[in-house]
């Protein structure tokens, strides 16, 4: 019987490391409001930045990673066909959180058979960071559209390049997810 | 022999590596369109409104007048002048310290490659992790120009003045090291 399941079991690890690695991996999800009309928003405005709590305090009024987010965010929807308007006038309304928090990933040992994995056989910790982007009906104020990304960010924040390349590159990811608008 | 030397040196080079116990890690971000050869006067600037985290640092004049003073040698080897208090300085300076609970995962005994305890659980230890941010804001305009910051466990060393006193001068000092000089 213990022989039987051994493999299942090793391969089930298996996938169950993979699954939990995380570090490398980016995770989109987003929802549309349910009967909002996406086809009527062209033009959009960013909303008053609120006081950025970002759980992480080299982050919290870093005008460096805020404005990065917004510029990405502005191309995008620029290439997109988005209309950048006034806050007065705008259809939508997009607003940004972001929030770090430090993970615990315990995939690189195993539980069942108390052997590691991995040669380094200690469970990892990360900084895992979750970008979020708003589309705020300025006419209802109710929300539209929301998208975000979770990922680690491990390390990212220390340097400015890949800290500007990561936002970047997340942005894109999460506003690949808009519904598109009929031609 | 001589292959087991080295791997054991290896594991403890990499655990001294990262339990990260004693070290300070520093970095910062800034405009690279600035020009730093038009700033050269300094100033302190309100005390920023974000908790610290941490009861024993908040209104704590030794902490805050020894942060000043580092700050203003530091600020003084690069070249900046602390403005005289009728004129108008052309930076201004914040800071904000940090204290959040960390874990740091331990490692589970690498020779056998198998668990000591029964239960084969991975064991985190929990320490307090400091974060110390120091902005260099544009006078005229508001604007953040310069954000730097030193991150380092804090066991040990809040309930103890000299080991306090030591960790923000070694912290301030090294952040500096970033900073582009005005001269």
């Amino acid at each position: 019987m213990l022989r039987f399941i051994r493999p299942v079991t090793v391969a089930g690890v298996l996938i169950a490391a993979l699954a939990l690695a995380g570090c490398a991996t980016l995770r989109v999800n987003s929802y549309v409001e349910r009967g909002a009309d996406f086809t009527q928003y062209r033009s959009y405005a960013w909303a008053e930045r609120g006081a950025f709590a970002t759980g992480d305090p080299r982050l919290d009024n870093n005008r460096f990673f805020s404005q990065r987010v917004e510029e990405a965010v502005d191309m995008q929807l620029a290439a997109r066909g988005f209309e950048k308007s006034g806050p007065g006038t705008a259809d939508v309304l997009l607003h940004i959180h972001a929030r770090m928090e430090q993970r615990l990933d315990t995939a690189a040992f195993d539980p069942i058979d108390g052997h590691c994995i991995d040669d380094e056989c200690r469970p990892g910790v990360y900084d895992a960071g979750t970008l979020m982007v708003d589309f705020m009906d300025r006419r209802t104020n109710r929300l539209a559209w929301r998208g975000w990304a979770e990922r680690s960010f491990d390390g990212v924040i220390e340097n400015q390049e890949w800290m500007e390349a990561t936002i970047d590159e997340t942005v894109a990811r999460i506003l690949a997810q808009l519904p598109r608008k009929p031609l | 022999m001589g292959r087991q030397l080295l791997r054991a040196t290896l594991v403890l080079t990499v655990g001294l590596l990262l339990t990260g116990c004693a070290t300070i890690r520093v970095s910062s971000q800034t405009d690279h369109g600035i020009i730093w050869s038009n700033y050269k006067t300094f100033d302190w600037g309100l005390a920023d409104a974000l908790p610290a985290g941490d009861p024993r640092l908040e209104k704590d004049p030794f902490f805050r007048d020894h942060v000043a003073g580092a700050v203003e040698k530091a600020m003084a080897t690069h070249g900046f002048v602390l403005s005289a208090t009728t004129e108008r300085p052309d930076v201004v300076i914040h800071y904000h310290a940090n204290v959040a609970e960390r874990v740091d995962p331990d490692y589970v005994d690498r020779d056998y490659g198998s668990c000591a305890s029964d239960d084969c659980r991975p064991r985190v230890s929990r320490y307090e992790a400091g974060t110390m941010v120091v902005d260099v804001v544009d006078a005229a305009t508001n604007v953040l120009i310069w954000r730097g910051w030193a991150q380092g466990s804090l066991e040990g060393v809040l309930g103890n003045r000299d080991r306090l006193r030591r960790r923000i001068d070694e912290s301030v000092r090294q952040m500096f090291e970033t900073l582009p000089s005005a001269r």
